[in-house]
C-alpha cells in the first residue's frame, strides 16, 4: 500500500469512528449532519440459505430503509418525551474494524467497506446484547466533506437478538 | 383449598388444574402474574396448547413454485414444508427416519430431495425414502423403505394461511377458526396477498402471552406507549385508537377494529378484487378501516395499520408469530403482506412503512418490546405465586354488547378487555382439560 492509500484509509477510519463517538454519546442531531441528503440507508433481512448461495440476505425486505425523510423522522422521535424504547438510552460501544476503501475518487465519492461490532447494556440488566455485522457504506464529496450516501448493513443473526432497533446500525 | 407456599411443581397434574381454576379468573378480570413467569405454567402449555391446537407456520405465497420449501417451527419442532409437482403442499418432521438428523438446515429454497447428511439417506419432497447409499451391499434385501418415509405433519391452509398441528385429533381448521374467518378475510383473503422477502425475526425477551394479549384487544396502551406517534403527526391524535369496535369470537380469538376512516386505506384500482373476495358487509368495513389489529389463538397476530408518511396516507398488513422459546423469551417472527395485484410504487410504500412502524426497527413496536420485557422481568419466579399477584383485566366488565355487522361479541369502541378476558378463558380451558 502506498503512502497516499494509507493517507485515504485513514481518512475513513477516522470517520468512522467519530461517527460511532457521535452515536455512542447519543448526539444524533450531528450524526444526522453527516449524511448526504440522497441518503438510503439499509439492512436486509439476512437468511439462512443452503451451502454457499449468495446473497444470503433479502434484497426485498429490510429492518432498516430509510431515506434522508425517514431517518430524520427517527431521530426527531428520540427527541419526543414517548420513545420508551431508548429511555433511558442504552449504554452502546460501537467498534469499528477492517476498514477497506474499495473506491475512490478523491473529491467526488468513495466506497467503504468495514466490520462493526456494537455492544448495548440497557438500565439495570446485567445482559448485555451483541450486534455484529458489515458495513457497505457509500460517501459523497459535499462542502468540502465526506458525506455518508448509502449504508448497507448485513447483520450477522437471522434472528436478531436484540428487543428492538431502536438504535442506530 | 391449597397453600401457596408450595409451588406448582411440587403439586399433582390434578392439583395444578383445581389451582389454576381457583387462580385464573378471566370472566372476573383477573389474571395472575405467575402465568407469565412459571416455568410449570409454560411446560404444560406446551403440552396442552401448542400440541393440541392449530399453530400458523406460513405463508402459501412463500413457496410459490414447484420444488419450493420452507423450513419452519411448529411447537417447537422443525418441520419441512413443501411444494410437489403437482402444487400440492404437505409438511414433514425435519428428522431423517433413519438416525434422526436435522434433514434441512436452510430457511427455504428449491429441492424435490432432501438428503441427510449423516449417512445419505435421500428423501422425496413426497416424504418418500427414494435412496440409502450402498442399500443392497449392507441390508441386503431386508430394507423395507416404504416404512421409512418421512414423519407427515398435519397441514390446513386458509385463505393462503397455513396452519399445522401435531394433534390428530384436532378439530378442523376452518372450525377452529370459527366465526373469525370473517374478519381474517378482510386481513388476507380481500385479495390475493403475498409475502413480501422473508419474514423479520427478533428476539424478546418476554412472555409470548404478552404479545398475544396486546394485539387481541389492548389498543388502550396506544395513548401512552405509541404517544411518540402522534407527538409527529403520523395519526392525529392520542385517542385515535379509541374509536372502532372490540370483538371477540369463540375459541379466545379477538381483534380490535378501528373505524371510520374518511379515506380508502388501500389501493384504489383493487376496489373490484375486494368486492368479488368479500361479502357486502365485509367489503362495508374494509372500506371504513382505519386500522385492524387481533390475535388468533394462541400466537398469531395481525394487523393493518393506516399512517400518514412523508405527508401521505399508506396502510401496511402483517402478521407476526410470539414463538415461545422459554417462559421468559420469544422469537417474533413478523410477516408483511401486500395485495399481488397492488401498483409497484403502492407495494413499495406499503412496505416502507410496514420497516418503518412494525419492524424491529420499527418505532411502534420498538416501545412494545420494552414494555414487553419489563412486564415478563417483574413477572418472574416465585414471589408472584406466593403472594399471588395478579393483573387488573375488569375494563369494560360493565358494558354490553352491541348489534355488529360482522359475527362475534362487539362492543361499540375499542378500550375495553373483554378480547384479552375470552382469550385466557379459552386458554384457561385448554389448560385445565
Amino acid at each position: 500500500m502506498n503512502f497516499e492509500k494509507m493517507l485515504v484509509k485513514f481518512e475513513f477510519e477516522q470517520w468512522l469512528v467519530e461517527e460511532a463517538q457521535l452515536l455512542d454519546e447519543i448526539q444524533f442531531d450531528d450524526w444526522f449532519n453527516l449524511m448526504h441528503t440522497s441518503l438510503r440507508y439499509q439492512m436486509p433481512v439476512r437468511v439462512n440459505k443452503e451451502g454457499t448461495e449468495r446473497p444470503d440476505y433479502s434484497t426485498e425486505m429490510f429492518t432498516f430503509n430509510d431515506d434522508i425523510e425517514l431517518l430524520k423522522l427517527r431521530v426527531e422521535r428520540l427527541k419526543t418525551d414517548y420513545a420508551w424504547a431508548e429511555i433511558p438510552p442504552s449504554r452502546t460501544r460501537r467498534f469499528v474494524s477492517n476498514v477497506s476503501v474499495k473506491e475512490f475518487f478523491e473529491g467526488e465519492r468513495a466506497v467503504v467497506r468495514s466490520y462493526l461490532l456494537i455492544y448495548r447494556s440497557r438500565s439495570t440488566d446485567i445482559h448485555h446484547d451483541l450486534i455484529s455485522g458489515e458495513r457497505n457504506d457509500e460517501f459523497l464529496f459535499e462542502d468540502g466533506k465526506w458525506k455518508l450516501s448509502k449504508r448497507t448493513f448485513i447483520v450477522d443473526q437471522t434472528t436478531i437478538n436484540t428487543r428492538n432497533l431502536a438504535i442506530f446500525v | 383449598m391449597f397453600t401457596i407456599e408450595k409451588s406448582l411443581d411440587e403439586m399433582s397434574k390434578e392439583q395444578i388444574v383445581n389451582f389454576l381454576k381457583e387462580t385464573v379468573k378471566p370472566l372476573e378480570g383477573v389474571i395472575p402474574a405467575y402465568l407469565l413467569g412459571d416455568q410449570t405454567v409454560y411446560d404444560i402449555e406446551h403440552q396442552k396448547v401448542f400440541l393440541k391446537t392449530w399453530v400458523f407456520v406460513g405463508h402459501e405465497s412463500e413457496i410459490a413454485n414447484k420444488g419450493d420449501f420452507m423450513t419452519r417451527d411448529l411447537a417447537g419442532y422443525s418441520i419441512i414444508i413443501s411444494r410437489g409437482d403437482e402444487g400440492e403442499i404437505r409438511g414433514f418432521y425435519n428428522m431423517c427416519t433413519h438416525r434422526g438428523m436435522k434433514l434441512c438446515r436452510a430457511d427455504k429454497g428449491n429441492k424435490s430431495l432432501f438428503t441427510c447428511p449423516y449417512h445419505g439417506f435421500n428423501f422425496k419432497n413426497t416424504g418418500e425414502l427414494v435412496g440409502v447409499p450402498l442399500q443392497k451391499d449392507i441390508y441386503g434385501g431386508d430394507l423395507d423403505r416404504s416404512k421409512l418415509g418421512l414423519h407427515e405433519v398435519k397441514l390446513r391452509s386458509y385463505k393462503g394461511m397455513i396452519f399445522g398441528t401435531w394433534n390428530e385429533d384436532a378439530e378442523p381448521l376452518e372450525d377452529f377458526l370459527g366465526d373469525f374467518k370473517w374478519y381474517l378475510d378482510i386481513v388476507i383473503g380481500r385479495a390475493e396477498m403475498e409475502v413480501i422477502g422473508a419474514p423479520q425475526r427478533f428476539v424478546v425477551n418476554s412472555n409470548w402471552k404478552v404479545g398475544s394479549d396486546n394485539f387481541a384487544g389492548d389498543s388502550y396502551h396506544t395513548m401512552v406507549t405509541h404517544g411518540s406517534i402522534a407527538k409527529l403527526g403520523m395519526v392525529p391524535n392520542a385517542t385515535y385508537s379509541k374509536r372502532g369496535f372490540q370483538i371477540y369470537t369463540e375459541n379466545g380469538h379477538g381483534l380490535n377494529l378501528g373505524t371510520p376512516n374518511p379515506d380508502f386505506a388501500f389501493p384504489e384500482e383493487l376496489k373490484d378484487e375486494y368486492k368479488s373476495n368479500l361479502s357486502e358487509e365485509q367489503y362495508v368495513v374494509l372500506s371504513n378501516l382505519k386500522n385492524m389489529i387481533g390475535n388468533v389463538f394462541p400466537n398469531l397476530s395481525f394487523l393493518i395499520s393506516h399512517t400518514k408518511i412523508k405527508g401521505q396516507l399508506i396502510s401496511n398488513t402483517s402478521i407476526r408469530m410470539w414463538r415461545p422459546i422459554s417462559h421468559d423469551k420469544m422469537e417474533v417472527i413478523a410477516w408483511m403482506l401486500v395485495e399481488k395485484n397492488a401498483p409497484q410504487e403502492w407495494k413499495d410504500r406499503s412496505r416502507d412503512s410496514f420497516i418503518l412502524t412494525f419492524s424491529p426497527s420499527g418505532i411502534f413496536e420498538q416501545d412494545d418490546t420494552e414494555v414487553f420485557t419489563d412486564i415478563t422481568e417483574a413477572a418472574r419466579g416465585p414471589m408472584p405465586f406466593q403472594k399471588n399477584l395478579t393483573y387488573n383485566y375488569t375494563m369494560g366488565l360493565h358494558r354490553e354488547p352491541v348489534d355488529f355487522i360482522g359475527p362475534g361479541v362487539a362492543y361499540d369502541d375499542k378500550f375495553t378487555e373483554a378480547s384479552q378476558r375470552n382469550f385466557y378463558n379459552y386458554w384457561l380451558e385448554l389448560m385445565t382439560k
